[in-house]
């Protein structure tokens, strides 16, 4: 009980502080507070409640593991904690804060839009709250540098991202905005996932026997998805009708049919090349950043 | 939908029978009507309704306005339409039925003149004719699609539908055939194409959301492609 008090003094004289008559309050009244009031005096009453609501958000396959995750990264969150003593060196801590955004940017799906964003501004804080010299807000460098991460843990080939890369990244220099660093997050996101689609469709695409596709099969159905995101009428409700049309089974079927059927001499495409072409499909759909 | 109801003649029946109508004793399997439009301009047809009255089948033959200089031909736009299903029971024998024009075989542009042949061919019933025909063509302000599913078609997914509204022009893609009616002799060894299509359609959702995703914040750069780089200006 004594070091219960302890810990309390602080709070207790914060309270006082505001003059709100109680030092005359006696040392039993005190111990007589409810333990609700101490929980929430502390804080953990609030740090629990985002936990769960986290665990909640997330869904995790291993709730412990993860709760266990979350309060360590908490601990250095918090700007204060970030150059404590700063034993660590200016690169471990970078590096810290890397994996910590990363951490947070796994956490929901990019589907799950609102908890995406939420995790995006955490991770924003993150990393703009460096050094204590440095004035918070998050460099190119920075960014950059968790743009090249996140697709080199994202399994896709480096010649694959390379262009994205050189479109959205930024400058060493240039200070990046939230909404720049949430546009650059998600598209690197969606990247990675419409690579692994690719991926899933030259497993299609290709021959049982000689484990490569056909090169005028891929590029047909390369072709359509171009065919496709090039729609012509600018009116989205018809665009959408318009692709959903072109892409249909018995549209890609015809392509594909034509495609054999013209019997020039087959080649193989590989499956970078392959995945290379139809990663160029949508990164020329993406802005640049500017 | 709207449509116009087109004011016709209705001629009376004629039985088609070998031998006089009234001392021969067997009952005529064939009745002619034919239809007329006497004060209305060739139009295009676009609905016709009636009640049957116990005919087991109806064929329709329609005279279109070709050139002035050709005259009009007949031809049949509906052969054989099955309006009960067993011609000797009472199933569809009073029905109401509402023909629509891309059921028929040809198109229903510029109709002078319509003829419903109609046939019974069960000595069971005395008498069969249709009733309360009407006529109705193309409305003259419809502005929105209408999609109109054939209830005699197969049940498969694979809808006919008529496009209601002619004065908008529509894209090509809209009028693609219809799949049953493609030639499908896909090679061996092909891809499954519903899978590789669901792959691709995946694929095309997520270039759209991010396409449709845009920030408009810059970050500000003034520069234009890199050329106020600090190393090139080092250079010059």
């Amino acid at each position: 009980m004594a070091a219960v008090e302890k810990r309390r003094l602080p709070v207790a004289q914060a309270a006082n502080f505001t003059g709100s008559g109680r030092p005359g309050v006696s040392r039993a009244a005190a111990t007589a507070e409810s333990e609700e009031d101490f929980l929430r005096q502390v804080g953990v009453t609030e740090m629990l409640r985002a936990a769960l609501l986290k665990v909640l958000e997330a869904r995790p396959e291993e709730p412990i593991a993860f709760l266990a995750h979350y309060f360590e990264n908490m601990d250095l969150r918090s700007p204060a904690n970030g150059g404590a003593g700063e034993p660590p060196g200016q690169l471990l801590l970078q590096q810290q804060r890397l994996g910590r955004a990363l951490w947070h940017l796994r956490l929901a799906h990019h589907s799950q839009r609102t908890a995406f964003n939420n995790n995006v501004g955490v991770a924003y804080e993150c990393l703009s709250a460096s050094g204590r010299k440095k004035k918070p807000g998050l460099d190119g460098r920075t960014y950059s540098e968790l743009l090249k991460r996140i697709c080199r843990d994202g399994e896709a080939p480096e010649e694959v991202v390379a262009p994205l890369l050189r479109k959205i990244q930024c400058r060493d220099h240039e200070a990046v905005p939230l909404a720049v660093f949430r546009a650059g997050m998600l598209t690197c996101f969606v990247l990675l996932e419409f690579v692994a689609r690719a991926g899933a469709l030259y497993r299609l695409l290709e021959d049982p026997g000689l484990a490569v596709a056909d090169r005028h099969v891929g590029q047909a159905v390369l072709d359509t998805l171009e065919g496709a995101l090039q729609a012509s009428d600018d009116t989205t409700p018809a665009r959408y009708l318009e692709a959903g049309s072109r892409l249909g089974p018995d549209s890609l079927a015809l392509a594909m049919d034509r495609a054999l059927v013209a019997r020039r001499p087959s080649t193989p495409m590989t499956r970078e090349e392959f995945l290379e072409k139809a990663a160029a499909l949508f990164i020329a759909k993406v802005k640049p950043v500017g | 939908m709207s449509r116009v109801s087109v004011p016709c003649h209705v001629k009376g029946t004629v039985a088609l029978q070998v031998g006089d109508v009234r001392t021969s004793q067997g009952r005529p399997g064939v009745l002619v009507i034919d239809v007329t439009f006497p004060s209305v301009a060739p139009f295009e047809l676009q609905e016709i309704m009636f009640k049957n009255y116990y005919t087991a089948f109806l064929t329709i033959r329609v005279r279109q306005h070709t050139s002035t200089h050709t005259p009009a031909k007949w031809v049949t736009c509906l052969r054989d339409y099955c309006l009960m299903p067993d011609p000797h029971s009472e199933e569809g024998a009073q029905e109401y039925v509402s023909l629509f024009k891309h059921q028929m075989l040809c198109d229903m542009g510029k109709v002078l003149e319509l003829r419903l042949i109609l046939r019974q061919p069960s000595p069971l019933w005395l008498s069969f004719t249709v009733e309360e025909l009407q006529i109705y063509k193309q409305g003259p302000k419809d502005l929105g699609i209408w999609f109109q599913v054939s209830p005699t078609l197969p049940a498969s997914g694979q809808y006919a539908f008529a496009l209601q509204s002619p004065s908008m022009t529509f894209p090509k893609w809209l009028s693609h055939p219809v799949p049953c009616e493609q030639p499908a002799p896909l090679l061996e060894g092909l891809p499954d194409p519903s899978r590789v299509s669901s792959e691709v359609q995946q694929m095309w959702a997520l270039t759209e959301m991010i396409r449709a995703s845009h920030t408009s914040t810059r970050i500000g750069r003034f520069d234009v492609d890199g050329c106020y780089d600090l190393n090139l200006l080092s250079y010059t």
